[in-house]
């Protein structure tokens, strides 16, 4: 299949994802090509201020940035889809066949862009890493500042985290799920009642995304008394989550079909389309780093909640089930380590939490405000990261607990549980395991479930 | 005036200004009077339908000895000394006091448990929580507040209620739900509203005395970004400066002045944010155990355990505020820095009048006010301590709202400083700004007088000017006075 994209409403979040993890290529259509075309006969002629922008010869900066990775290929792909968006439109003056040229880097290898150094005023650092492989001896006046100027990298970052977030987010309800049953708290502290006495939409969503998983659960065998707290605000925890992952998404629709070039031209009194020239900060994305900064910090709280359940399911005195979640007749110390390998995920992830703020560096008089998305897409990552481990836990733990008490899960969870048990099996004590081993596997495939949204190995 | 309460839709956040920063007096409403005899009477009657069925602190024990189960026949008596035992259990101490309007704010927010039935109280206990309001209130710590649930501040909320004559069920919704978070969002988010339309105006006179192009702010921009947060910051900018000159003005422009829209719609989110978690925090029923009222499958109604007490909404909010709040510390730094390199490239202006340096003798405060506001950023997680197995993890509303309350103080600080850098700087350039902002102008040279020479009371000044602000904050009065 092929994204044609016609007007600035086809950078959808869907059209995004086809491009850059579908792998599907992107044609200019006739609509974009018309828009263009008048963009580009009156844009320049009314005189560029590109001279005024932040940028010194852009292209010639590239390679100074080097290290700390490289952006995953379906990122970069995201990039060149998103930097369309400004060029579709018209209001650029770039010629349809510098757009055509984007689209058509889509067909062949990404370029590396690195994690590092990507911090300056506006994005044409980076840029030049993604647009590297882009013919540009014949630009016109104007068509440099258009490929490089704005900020299509907060966009696509923005997106690429609100992909993986929403997965994330459903993949941590049934995994909160499973520990609700292994641990057998009261159900009522998910009752549809609360969706109302609480009132917010996005706990509402936390609450029967619960109930969604525990339907058909047994009321027998659980406590008689309250659970735990980290068990009973569970929902309203992952409610902020929620609330976390609607704003990136919002961030990263309205970033994708926002035109934020450093000029764009706009019809004037006279009625010509693209006939006046206004500078434009846009190339400083304002909300995709802050919505990074506030998932980070869900995925930490996430992560220390999570934390605190494995502890009460490992604690026989919390839990009221078997010391260390031990199988009968095994010898070891049975899940009770990984409650100290928790604390290691919960503490990077709250590190990772630190947000990302405006830089304190400046470039120079000009270039004063740069943009920190690039760091606050890592730190995201990395939090995702750690929170996944605390998730691996929490679920190797719950399927355990359930294990050596001879119990199921509700109806909805035995495909959740299956999925556990199929990457980390219980621990029975019977032969030599790598329970190191096993855990990273579980986590990698938590991670890979974040990206696929199915939990399946 | 009395704001009278009648259900939950009565918690708004107009109704809590007025009690809070108003003084306003809280009268319980018929409806809500009858709502709660009757949810009183379906309760009893589902307690005396079994006194062993688990309902949290009427048959059981509290906090970590919630299993013990508490004989029928002594029931009413434990709702008594619970109440004593956590009305002398007030522990937290240090770091100053919540303001007095907060805590008047606690107290309106508690009632929203009580309107709808949900708390099984009697309407006597919520008049008796009403009439706190016409009195003093009592101090809250700010130090040692973080625990689980918010039973540590309401404990010295709760200080001077009468609570002899409790019955069963009446003492936790007192104490327990989230209250205090709601009542701090509710607080912050006021004066954020106010505060960020202040830091407006004097972004604004600081692109008058720059001197930077207005087409950066182009109404053509509202749509092409396409975010109604940053088009409305976009629509502010364009209000302070309608009818600027468009003539004089600088061809080329720094980043912090193109950017202005955008870092402004950032801070727009942020208060957007907050007033929305203060909104729906201040009418949620949060008790834990709360009481659902009878219907078709429980003719009784139902008392069961919550997570309620801890408002998840509120701190995430606080914490997106305070880094708006140091985003826009850092940016007014930027303008102050850029004044002063244009005004040192700049030809003399031979008739302006005045002898005026560009320097006002405040920006070395910058770098200070930028470094705290940054360092007040830092969110706040879940707090990493576990007071006991059951009472695993706590709620860090107090935190945060500190630390946005510090965030707020430096940029104040920080839109002081730049105030003073963009009269002098239109003073040095002989230049007046556009109409909307004369006034502002006018007020902040009442309180910081361009400066010439070498006085010696700068500084005096210039946290005068930041106090004028942080005032006008919490009244929503004009930046520096009372023009508007």
């Amino acid at each position: 299949m092929t994204v044609v994209v016609n007007t600035r409403d086809d950078f959808t979040l869907a059209n995004f994802q086809r491009v850059s993890y579908g792998e599907e290529p992107v044609r200019i259509g006739a609509g974009a090509h018309r828009s263009m075309t008048a963009g580009a006969r009156q844009g320049p002629a009314v005189g560029s201020p590109g001279k005024e922008t932040v940028r010194q010869a852009p292209w010639a900066t590239r390679g100074a940035d080097f290290g700390g990775g490289y952006l995953d290929p379906a990122a970069v792909r995201g990039i060149l889809f998103a930097r369309l968006a400004s060029l579709v439109p018209g209001h650029t003056g770039a010629r349809p066949i510098v757009a055509e040229r984007v689209a058509a880097l889509l067909d062949g290898p990404m370029p590396r862009v690195p994690l590092d150094g990507q911090v300056s005023a506006g994005e044409a650092l980076p840029m030049a890493h993604v647009l590297a492989g882009l013919r540009r001896d014949d630009l016109h006046e104007g068509e440099e500042e258009a490929l490089l100027g704005g900020s299509p990298c907060s966009a696509a970052l923005a997106a690429d985290a609100a992909i993986s977030a929403r997965y994330r987010l459903g993949c941590a309800e049934g995994v909160c799920a499973l520990s609700i049953e292994g641990f057998g708290a009261p159900l009522t502290a998910y009752d549809e009642a609360l969706d109302g006495l609480w009132g917010d939409p996005h706990e509402t969503a936390a609450l029967r995304g619960l109930r969604r998983y525990l339907d058909g659960a047994g009321t027998a065998e659980r406590r008689f008394h309250q659970a735990p707290v980290s068990y009973r605000i569970i929902p309203r925890v992952l409610g902020q989550v929620h609330r976390a992952v609607a704003a990136v998404e919002k961030a990263a629709t309205v970033s994708l079909r926002s035109v934020t070039s450093d000029v764009v031209y706009v019809s004037d009194e006279l009625g010509r389309p693209a006939g006046r020239a206004v500078r434009s900060g846009g190339y400083l994305n304002g909300m995709a780093y802050p919505a990074l900064n506030a998932l980070s910090a869900a995925w930490a709280d996430l992560a220390l909640v999570a934390e605190r359940q494995v502890t009460a399911l490992n604690t026989a005195e919390t839990s009221g089930l078997p010391v260390n979640l031990v199988a009968p007749g095994a010898s070891g110390n049975g899940t009770y380590a990984y409650g100290w390998a928790a604390n290691g995920y919960v503490e990077e992830a709250r590190a990772a939490a630190t947000p990302a703020l405006l830089p304190g560096a400046v470039d120079d008089l000009h270039a004063d405000v740069l943009s920190p998305t690039f760091s606050a897409y890592r730190r995201e990552r990395r939090a995702a990261e750690c929170l996944d481990g605390v998730l691996a836990i929490l679920a190797i733990v719950s399927s355990q607990a359930l294990f050596v008490t001879g119990r199921n899960p509700a109806g909805p969870l035995l495909p959740v549980l299956s999925f556990v048990r199929s990457v980390f099996p219980p621990i029975d004590g019977a032969g030599d395991r790598d329970l190191s081993a096993d855990g990273g596997r579980l986590q990698q495939a938590l991670g890979a479930a974040a990206l696929s949204g199915q939990l399946a190995v | 005036m009395t704001v009278v309460v009648n259900s939950r839709d009565d918690f708004t956040l107009e109704n809590y200004r007025r009690v809070a920063t108003g003084g306003e007096a809280v009268a319980i409403g018929p409806e809500a009077r009858t709502t709660m005899a009757e949810g009183r009477a379906n309760f009893l009657r589902l307690l005396e339908s079994d006194r062993t069925q688990f309902i949290y602190g009427v048959t059981s024990s509290f906090g970590p000895r919630a299993k013990l189960t508490i004989p029928p026949d002594q029931q009413r008596a434990h709702a008594r000394a619970f109440g004593f035992r956590r009305g002398n259990w007030a522990r937290g101490f240090g770091g100053g006091y919540l303001d007095e309007r907060v805590v008047r704010g606690i107290v309106f927010a508690r009632l929203a448990n009580f309107v709808a039935g949900n708390s099984k109280a009697r309407p006597v206990v919520a008049e008796r929580l009403a009439a706190l309001l016409d009195g003093p209130l009592p101090r809250v710590p700010l130090d040692g507040e973080v625990g689980a649930g918010e039973v540590l501040p309401m404990a010295h909320v709760m200080y001077g209620l009468p609570r002899g004559d409790l019955e069963e069920g009446e003492a936790n919704p007192l104490m327990n739900g989230s209250p205090v978070s709601a009542a701090l969002a509710a607080d912050t988010a006021l004066q954020a509203g106010h505060r960020l339309d202040h830091a407006e105006q004097i972004f604004a006179l600081s692109v008058e005395a720059f001197g930077a192009p207005l087409d950066v702010y182009d109404d053509v921009l509202d749509g092409l970004w396409g975010d109604e947060d940053e088009a409305s910051a976009l629509a502010a900018l364009r209000r302070h400066l309608a009818g600027a000159s468009p003539g004089g003005r600088r061809p080329a422009v720094p980043a912090s002045y193109r950017v202005l829209g955008r870092v402004l719609g950032q801070a727009h989110r942020a208060v957007t944010g907050a007033e929305e978690a203060a909104r729906v925090s201040l009418r949620s029923v949060t008790d834990n155990p709360v009481y659902v009222p009878p219907d078709d499958g429980h003719p009784l109604g139902r008392a069961f355990s919550t997570g309620g007490f801890h408002n998840a909404m509120a701190y995430p909010a606080l914490n997106a505020l305070a880094a708006a709040w140091a985003d826009l510390t850092l940016l007014a730094q930027r303008h102050v820095t850029a004044l002063g390199a244009a005004a040192a490239s700049a030809p003399p202006v031979p008739d302006s009048g005045s002898a005026a340096g560009a320097a006002t003798g405040l920006e070395p405060v910058l770098s200070g006010l930028v470094e705290e506001a940054r360092a007040a950023a830092m969110p706040t997680l879940l707090p990493a301590a576990v007071n006991d197995p059951q009472d695993d993890v706590s709620s860090p509303v107090f935190s945060a709202y500190r630390r946005q309350a510090r965030a707020a103080e430096c940029l104040d600080g920080a839109l002081a400083v730049l105030a003073a850098k963009a009269s002098q700087a239109l003073l040095q350039a002989g230049r007046q700004p556009a109409l909307p902002l004369q006034d502002l102008l006018a007020d902040v040279r009442a309180i910081f007088p361009p400066v010439e020479g070498s006085p010696h009371d700068i500084g005096a000044r210039g946290g005068d000017l930041a106090a004028a602000l942080a005032r006008s904050a919490v009244t929503g009065s004009a930046p520096f006075g009372a023009s508007q």
